[in-house]
């Protein structure tokens, strides 16, 4: 459908073409998602297939240089010329064996050391712990408790941290030693064919034209994986085992406990699992609420600031960006006092009105104050998308006879909304993971009963902030941080897929 | 009646109507600017307060004093002025590191074809969906491992290597310049390097500067990854975590006003900064982040 | 053990060691793996049994030179390991870290020696309230000695985060602390802290402008009524599970900590009348009874409330004193026990939880010689009296507690009159006392885990206006959660 059909649509035509698509999309969406799953192991199985041949075509056909740099790496590279590359090559395995032998090996072997576990319902069995060497208590001659293991006792973080980082640079490894084979055979068949293999320095003067992005992407995303990809890994890993409260390394050490915690969040433990049905609804319901007022009212309020004849259009637009440019923690924490329950309007008025403290106040509470914080930001942007509204449009429009209001709800609104899209979704992944408005504000709060760790206006990540830092529930943190993944993935998948900007991203290149 | 009479006193009443909505609009204006900045004219009120205490039943003050400032900056337990400081550094330096990150992918994903492009752009898709502090006690780890446990330094990386990530601005920002610029440098004999920092660059003023100014007030505000990283060390806070702190329940009462005489000190430079760039903020995000 | 060779005196103390040490644990030295489940769990060969006063050879005397010289070797050892140099973390209250700076200098001047070089950085930004968690979730980054409330030390115990109080001080510190002091520092028979102060407690101060007299404060419902007639409100913190635990004593619910397990019995008629109870005052919201911090924490909610004339009487501890005193005048500022509430239809004495600040090692200390030798310094009985006349905290020591005389104020040299015994606060802790419990056996992390507050929350939210099956259901559902 063209936008410009959508445009002549009537009023209840447009509501009734946005409710189908939007059912007509989940069902869509969700076809989809196993079809990117399928997609994705194809294409992996695709990708080892052609690799594997590749390298067995490679060492069939090489030479001796060829074929020795399948072991000794960079041979191929210096029987070919290259002497440089070559040694760089070789500099790599060395350093890798290097790094296994003294370091890599120790933290693989560590991450399955075998222990007896005890499950839920009272068997045993004996698997993998990480980690075997638990602090060893002795005392002095005064009667000091010590530990006396202290340099060599396992930490069950560290095993995995440093697992993960061997698999990762295994990995970056493997890619290097594939790429070496590559390079052989590409010199070795360079030199049959009788061209001259190109000299290091032509090579890296390469790194500025032809593969600068490989310069351009190397630095930050290697920081990438080191400070956000490693983490990310460990904390998923985290998931799978039973490190909380009561399994604190160095004190004592974690275990694998398999399906153990997404079990208790999604039936096994009624707490749990209730606490995050409700969360979970929560957090939705807050992100619709959150992402729409902030949009449309900041956009009336752009059309009101730029509309014509309006004077003083800078000092009303300064005004609401000072409150945008006060650090969030700031404004919030005074709103908190503001609205506290024998505090700041409270105290002024002499009242007791439970904005915070009362789910429901706290909830409407919640989203006003986001509004407030999050109108002027809406107002900025669209302030500067307004101008870009072609002028023929309401040229036409004005022609036809419309007046303010239909151009409003006919060119302005849908154009902006239009051009927007994927910012709202930018907003709505935001507001599900809007920390910042939940914690300083409310702190969750209030918490009823029957809520695990939790208050009635927390969101997921605020659970989350709260089960890390609050009650050292880590595993638990780390299946809600999974979970919420999952959802943005879906929810800007439904989106982004649909949406035109996604679709055209080529026509600019 | 005649037909220029009617069209006159139509236009007259179109007028009339209009004047009337402007008022209108000047009166919900005039509503929503007293609203919005009622919070922030009670944190100064506040910050001016004689009166100890977290809260008094009137708005304006009975004692207004500068005291609350004097101690901010004299304060023993609460050493605002090394937070300020620490602050600063960590602000500027991830600034600069951020805003050079994120030009260097963006440019990269907008202007380079490469063959595993897409692949890296639905990876960073893909990473930016985990909540960003769902893996700090992993990142705190390594951190000690790099010895970096409780260092300003360590809250310069947190900040600036996932910058990378935040391409998608500045790469539809980028997107937007001609290509035909490219390649008529390209038929010059421009590198690719050249064509980035002699072309590119010079064009994308606005973008820059929305870079390095969200950037640049991230640190300011960021509560989370400090309190996570710093811990015990009240040498490295920031003022984000320290001003919280004063919000301690053993120390609220006394030093409620001066917590808010610390929020209008850190307050003035940024919302000062953010006003005078606002123009390169909306140029740059509706050139980026609209557009996809 | 005066004057005695020195080898001879070192013998002597190892034998006396030697011989509490068998007496406790009727074994040799023990080395306990406290780990995973290959190690058979959880053997109790560290339970060590004190044996306070059954021989005057236990209690050593810590201050003899030849006691401190072979601390002094112990702590040159452990210097050793880090070329000489022992550097440790304190934590403590910021409101503390003035004081407690003073007494660690006092610390280095007494154990200075040539061996090596002290050095204690206090930190006041980790407090009392927060330490026993910070501590459990990343114990090699904490201090080596901390300053936390009393109800941390089940978590701290169960983590293995905290060390046992040396055999050295063991029997000092169980002889020289008032019986409850000690007992909440000991779990399953073994003293895991250095009691510090007695005054993490609660009792009532209120304004003797509005209440003439004693017998105007037993009852909770006749202060309300006082109060509102004259415009003000009393003060109770519902909405916090420390303060709304005592209505569950009061009922006479049992709550106990064992074993990582955590029981309370509040889902009967018992928990109801207690809940009923809360709901009682609840009503009274608005008339002349405040029942939850808000969102300001209940330290600024009774300065706010005393200094804006809004309270007439709190429910809060001795740290909020000075700030009450300061508010309405300290000729005008009373103590007493709490009230009396009306529960099933009569008067009961209002219950509380009493505790104590305490000072733990920790465990993944690199000198923990040297730690523990600090944490026995700074809660000897001198410290405490020091501490008493710097910052007003009452000891547990019993000979300080009884002490009459003039102490120096080390923060301002100047002279204090010290008579613990007529502290009006003292007087009021005391006679709350035996409606006191102490936290450590009865509740755990799991404890303050749960949403205890938040039921108070709920009632003080509902102005008490909860049907008895709604209060049931919630007591069911804050019993499961205590359960994990």
């Amino acid at each position: 459908m063209d936008y410009l059909d959508y445009v002549q649509m009537t009023k209840g035509q447009k509501f009734a073409y946005k409710l189908k698509s939007f059912f007509a999309a989940i069902p869509k969406v969700i076809v989809k998602l196993f079809m990117y799953i399928g997609y994705f192991f194809k294409k992996l199985f695709t990708i080892i297939g052609t690799g594997l041949k590749g390298y067995g075509y490679r060492f069939a056909k090489g030479d001796i240089g060829t074929k020795l740099s399948f072991i000794i790496m960079g041979a191929g590279n210096m029987m070919h010329r290259q002497i440089a590359k070559g040694l760089i090559f070789l500099a790599t395995e060395v350093a890798y064996i290097w790094f296994m032998i003294s370091f890599g090996s120790v933290q693989i072997s560590k991450i399955f050391s075998m222990n007896v576990d005890v499950f839920r319902d009272g068997s045993t069995i004996v698997s993998g712990a990480l980690g075997s060497e638990p602090p060893l208590k002795q005392e002095n001659m005064l009667g000091v408790e010590e530990i006396v293991n202290l340099d060599t006792l396992d930490n069950s973080n560290k095993i995995l941290l440093f697992f993960v980082m061997t698999v990762l640079i295994s990995i970056a490894f493997f890619a290097i030693y594939i790429a070496n084979t590559k390079s052989a055979f590409a010199t070795q068949q360079q030199l049959k064919e009788g061209v001259k293999p190109a000299s290091f320095l032509a090579e890296m003067k390469d790194f500025l034209d032809e593969k600068f992005h490989v310069t351009l992407l190397t630095l930050p995303v290697l920081l990438l994986m080191l400070f956000t990809v490693l983490p990310i890994i460990f904390t998923i890993f985290m998931a799978f085992t039973n490190y909380d409260k009561e399994h604190q390394p160095p004190g004592s050490l974690y275990w694998w406990v398999g399906f153990d915690n997404f079990a208790d969040v999604f039936y096994a433990n009624p707490m749990k699992s209730e606490t995050f049905g409700k969360i979970l609804v929560w957090t939705l319901v807050w992100a619709v609420f959150a992402t729409f007022t902030n949009y449309i009212f900041g956009i009336i309020l752009a059309l009101m600031i730029n509309k014509k004849g309006i004077k003083f259009k800078g000092f009303w637009r300064t005004m609401f960006v000072i409150t945008a440019a006060v650090p969030q923690f700031v404004t919030l924490l005074i709103m908190r006092l503001l609205l506290g329950d024998n505090t700041g309007l409270n105290a002024m008025w002499g009242t007791s009105i439970p904005f915070l403290s009362d789910a429901t106040w706290a909830r409407i509470t919640v989203i006003v104050v986001n509004m407030w914080v999050g109108i002027p930001y809406t107002m900025l942007i669209s302030s500067g998308l307004l101008m870009n509204i072609p002028a023929d449009l309401y040229e036409s429009a004005r022609i036809d006879g419309a007046n303010a209001f239909q151009q409003f709800t006919k060119i302005t609104f849908p154009y902006i909304f239009f051009v927007t899209t994927p910012y709202l979704i930018t907003t709505f992944v935001g507001n599900i993971n809007n920390f910042n408005v939940i914690y300083f504000l409310t702190g969750g709060g209030p918490s009823p009963s029957n809520y695990y760790q939790a208050g009635q206006t927390d969101l997921l990540v605020t659970w989350l902030y709260k089960l890390t830092v609050n009650s050292s529930d880590f595993n638990l943190a780390a299946v809600i941080g999974i979970i919420v993944f999952v959802i943005c993935a879906i929810g800007s998948l439904i989106t982004f897929n649909n949406s035109k900007a996604a679709k055209n991203e080529e026509e600019f290149s | 009646m005649t037909q220029s009479q009617s069209s006159k006193e139509m236009a007259t009443g179109y007028a009339a109507r209009t004047k009337a909505f402007n008022i209108l609009v000047y009166v919900i204006l005039a509503v929503m600017v007293i609203v919005w900045i009622f919070p922030i004219v009670w944190l100064i009120l506040q910050s001016l307060r004689g009166e100890e205490g977290i809260s008094t039943p009137y708005f304006f003050p009975h004692e207004i004093t500068f005291k609350n400032y004097v101690r901010l900056f004299t304060d023993e337990r609460f050493p605002f002025l090394r937070w300020f400081f620490n602050t600063l550094f960590v602000a500027v330096l991830s600034c600069v590191i951020s805003t050079l990150f994120i030009l260097m992918v963006s440019y990269a994903f907008s202007r380079l074809r490469f063959k595993s492009r897409k692949t890296f752009l639905n990876f960073g898709l893909i990473l930016g969906m985990f909540p960003g502090f769902m893996s700090m006690a992993a990142t705190y780890s390594i951190m000690e491992i790099f010895g970096l446990k409780q260092q300003l330094i360590a809250l310069v990386i947190v900040y600036s290597a996932g910058a990378g990530l935040g391409y998608q601005v500045a790469k539809g920002f980028f997107d937007t310049i001609p290509r035909s610029l490219d390649e008529a440098a390209k038929i010059d004999g421009a590198t690719r390097n050249q064509i980035f920092w002699q072309i590119i660059l010079p064009l994308s003023k606005p973008i820059i500067v929305y870079t390095a100014l969200t950037t640049f007030i991230g640190p300011w505000a960021d509560y989370i990854f400090v309190s996570y990283f710093m811990k015990d060390n009240s040498d490295n806070w920031t003022v984000a975590l320290g001003l919280y702190q004063m919000l301690g329940n053993q120390t609220m009462s006394e030093y409620f006003t001066v917590f808010c005489a610390g929020a209008v000190v850190i307050a003035i430079p940024i919302t000062v900064l953010f006003v005078i760039m606002q123009r390169f903020y909306v140029e740059g995000v509706t050139g980026g982040a609209v557009k996809g | 053990m005066v004057s005695k060779s020195k080898r001879a005196a070192a013998l002597v103390l190892t034998a006396v060691l030697a011989a509490a040490s068998l007496a406790g644990c009727g074994g040799t030295t023990t080395v306990t793996s406290g780990g995973t489940q290959t190690s058979g769990g959880t053997t109790s060969s560290a339970s060590t049994e004190s044996n306070a006063g059954s021989g005057a050879g236990d209690a050593v005397d810590i201050d003899s030179e030849e006691t401190i010289k072979t601390i002094k070797d112990a702590m040159a050892k452990e210097a050793e390991a880090t070329g000489g140099k022992i550097s440790m973390k304190l934590w403590c209250s910021g409101d503390d870290l003035k004081f407690e700076k003073k007494l660690i200098e006092e610390f280095k001047e007494k154990y200075k020696d040539d061996r090596f070089e002290i050095k204690i950085q206090a930190s006041g930004a980790i407090g009392e309230d927060a330490a026993g968690g910070k501590i459990v979730e990343s114990p090699q980054d904490g201090a080596d000695v901390f300053n936390f409330a009393d109800d941390q030390l089940s978590t701290l115990v169960e983590a293995k985060a905290i060390a046992k109080v040396a055999n050295l001080f063991q029997n000092n510190v169980v002889k020289n602390n008032s019986e409850d002091a000690v007992t909440v520092c000991k779990i399953n028979d073994t003293a895991y802290a250095f009691p510090k102060t007695s005054d993490n407690g609660y009792f009532m101060y209120y304004d003797k402008r509005v209440f003439k007299d004693e017998k105007s404060v037993e009852n909770m419902d006749d202060m309300i009524k006082t109060a509102n007639e004259a415009g003000k409100s009393v003060y109770l913190n519902l909405s916090n599970g420390w303060y709304n635990t005592g209505f569950f004593f009061t009922a006479g619910c049992t709550v106990e900590y064992k074993d990582g397990v955590q029981t309370a019995d509040y889902a009967n008629e018992k928990g109801l009348a207690a809940a009923k109870a809360m709901c009682h005052l609840a009503e009274n919201i608005d008339k002349g009874f405040v029942g939850t911090a808000g969102s300001a924490g209940d330290n600024a909610a009774v300065q706010q409330g005393f200094a804006n004339n809004q309270y007439a009487a709190a429910i809060i501890g001795t740290w909020m004193g000075p700030a009450i005193k300061k508010s309405i005048g300290e000729e005008n500022v009373g103590a007493a026990k709490l009230p009396t509430v009306l529960m099933d239809g009569e008067q009961k004495q209002l219950h509380s939880f009493g505790g104590y600040k305490v000072v733990g090692v920790n465990a993944f200390t690199k000198y923990p010689t040297t730690a523990q030798t600090l944490a026995y310094f700074l809660t000897t009985g001198e410290s405490q009296l020091k501490r008493y006349a710097c910052r007003g905290l009452i000891p547990t020591n019993n000979e300080a507690l009884q002490t009459k005389e003039t102490v120096k104020n080390i923060l301002d040299d100047t002279d204090v009159q010290v008579d613990i015994q007529s502290d009006p606060a003292l007087k009021a802790i005391d006679a709350q006392r035996q409606y006191a419990h102490p936290q450590g056996s009865s509740v755990g992390g799991k404890y303050w885990a749960s949403n205890i507050g938040g039921f108070g929350s709920e009632i003080v939210t509902a102005k008490g206006k909860i049907s008895d099956a709604d209060l049931e259901k919630k007591l069911k559902d804050l019993v499961d959660q205590m359960k994990g």
